[in-house]
């Protein structure tokens, strides 16, 4: 069975596996449109607590465990952490801004965690852009040094960059910036309202002919580049739950709160990091209590099988609207209603297939 | 089918899992992954619970015999099998042997 057929297993018998930890939302960085709610209040989990779910979490046989944050790197135990996650098995992916992942840091991180993969943000090709986003002067070139290092000691890395209306015109300097590095680079198209509903950070939402830039770029790629079996196989396994989704084998449109969960540093369990209603918190109780029996995680599971029936009623390229139904409850309060980006994203992939379909007929010579 | 008892490996011999090996164990199968190259393996039931022995403690015929009783399989199956199954998760480079005890 290939990977993705165990992962949509793992969907169809609800078996938790995949876990995002978001451990604080502390950061140096100060990005501006960070979809972290920040005004959020709590009692934040202890280490023990940590130490705790992560053993309850290898014992349920929950393999992907995705430290991020906030800065998880700013996490007082982050690197007890790490290491507590490598000892129990997990495969462990970090999700970095990678400010401080140099020096000894990063020795240890190869180490102590030897992560599966180190998920680093890019927001631009130059410093004036990328500083322009994260609000921190230097951390471009910073960024830049600290990726060469963290490369030479063996870290695994990908580039993930969100298209913004900033950076959309340095889309190919982007990939080039990655091609430099010999680093994975992944688009997320989209960007999101805050956790809270805010929807601040949509002003630096990409425009139309943006995202058609990005989507010709990477096609041109595509057929430019024969991936090797390595960059294929760590794509597959690196590549989010939410990728996955359109797919068949599976009554479900994703794996929110059938194999995946999310939680925040005060405790808040939710279905996916893109959905945040809180299925319960672990102050109260554990994660094992919550993921049996739990009816509001039932009532998730039931969203994700209607949002299958969003997607086939949206028409033949309904697929390509990438749709969230945790985005959805966001931008619209609906998880089932289709919400402005994915329709747009939607029409022009759509305009492309078509593009593409008319430029393979043959012409007839007169 | 049968297979012949691999000649290089010896029922003494006590591997382990490669530190870039993760598995677990989802619903009656193991997804392995190897970190480095990643490469992704499904293995059934029993090659699951013999990944899981290979802990550094266990010899071969050790495994062997929980896997018969475990499974109902007659010894010697068990032991061809077993044996063979090993020789394929070290040439794949999931398990080795610690480099002092290896031949
Ligand atoms: C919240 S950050 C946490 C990890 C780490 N601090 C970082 O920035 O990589 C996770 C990812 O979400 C991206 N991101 C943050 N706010 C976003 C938004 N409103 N829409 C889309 N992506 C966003 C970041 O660029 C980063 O790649
Ligand atoms: S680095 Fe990550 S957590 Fe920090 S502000 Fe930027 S997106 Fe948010």
């Amino acid at each position: 069975m290939s990977f993705r057929g165990v992962v949509v297993k793992t969907w169809n018998e609800n078996q938790l596996f995949s876990v995002l930890v978001e451990l604080t939302y502390r950061c140096n960085w100060d990005c501006y449109f960070c979809y972290n709610d920040l005004s959020l209040r709590g009692t934040p989990l202890s280490k023990e607590q940590y130490v705790e779910l992560f053993e309850e979490l290898a014992h349920m046989q929950v393999m992907n465990l995705v430290l991020s944050g906030g800065e998880p790197l700013a996490h007082p135990d982050f690197l007890e952490l790490g290491a507590k996650a490598r000892d129990l098995g997990f495969v462990v992916r970090i999700k970095t801004n990678a400010h401080a992942l140099r020096g000894r840091l990063a020795e240890r991180v190869r180490e102590e965690i030897d992560p599966f993969l180190v998920e680093v943000s890019l927001h631009g090709a130059s410093a004036q852009t990328h500083d322009r986003q994260t609000r921190v002067a230097g951390s471009f070139d910073r960024l830049l040094a600290n990726l060469e290092e963290a490369k030479r000691l063996g870290l695994r890395i990908k580039i993930n960059s969100t298209l913004t209306r900033w950076n959309e015109a340095e889309v190919r300097g982007m990939f080039e910036v990655a091609d430099r590095l010999e680093l994975p680079i992944q688009f997320d198209p989209e960007v999101s309202p805050r956790d809270d509903g805010d929807r601040s950070p949509l002003d630096i939402s990409p425009s139309s002919s943006g995202l058609r830039h990005l989507l010709a770029v990477e096609r041109e790629r595509a057929e430019r580049h024969q991936e090797t079996e390595r960059e294929k196989a760590v794509r597959e396994v690196a590549r989010q739950d939410s990728e996955l989704m359109a797919g068949g084998g599976s009554d479900q449109h994703c794996g929110a709160g059938s194999s995946g969960l999310a939680i925040d540093p005060f405790g808040n369990v939710y279905p996916c990091v893109q959905w945040r209603r809180a299925i319960g918190n672990l102050h109260d109780r554990k994660l094992g209590e919550l993921w049996r029996g739990n009816p509001r995680l039932d009532e998730v599971r039931r969203l994700s099988r209607a949002a299958k029936d969003t997607v086939r009623e949206a028409g033949e390229n309904g697929w390509a609207m990438a749709f969230c139904p945790g985005a959805a409850e966001t931008h619209t309060g609906s998880p089932l209603e289709i919400y402005d980006a994915a329709r747009r994203r939607m029409e022009l992939v759509g305009e492309s297939i078509e593009r593409e379909s008319t430029r393979a007929l043959p012409v007839l010579e007169s | 089918m049968t297979r012949d008892t691999p000649i290089d490996i010896a029922k003494s011999d006590v591997f382990s899992r490669c530190s870039d090996v993760r598995f677990r164990t989802v619903v009656d199968e193991a997804v392995v992954l190897r970190q480095e190259a990643a490469e992704v393996l499904v293995l059934n039931e029993v090659g699951g619970r013999i990944l899981e022995l290979l802990d550094g403690e266990r010899s071969v015929s050790d495994i062997a015999d929980a896997v018969s009783a475990e499974f109902e399989v007659d010894e010697s199956m068990a032991a061809t099998e077993t044996a063979s199954f090993i020789a394929e998760l070290r040439d794949a480079g999931i398990v080795s042997l610690p480099v002092e005890s290896s031949k």
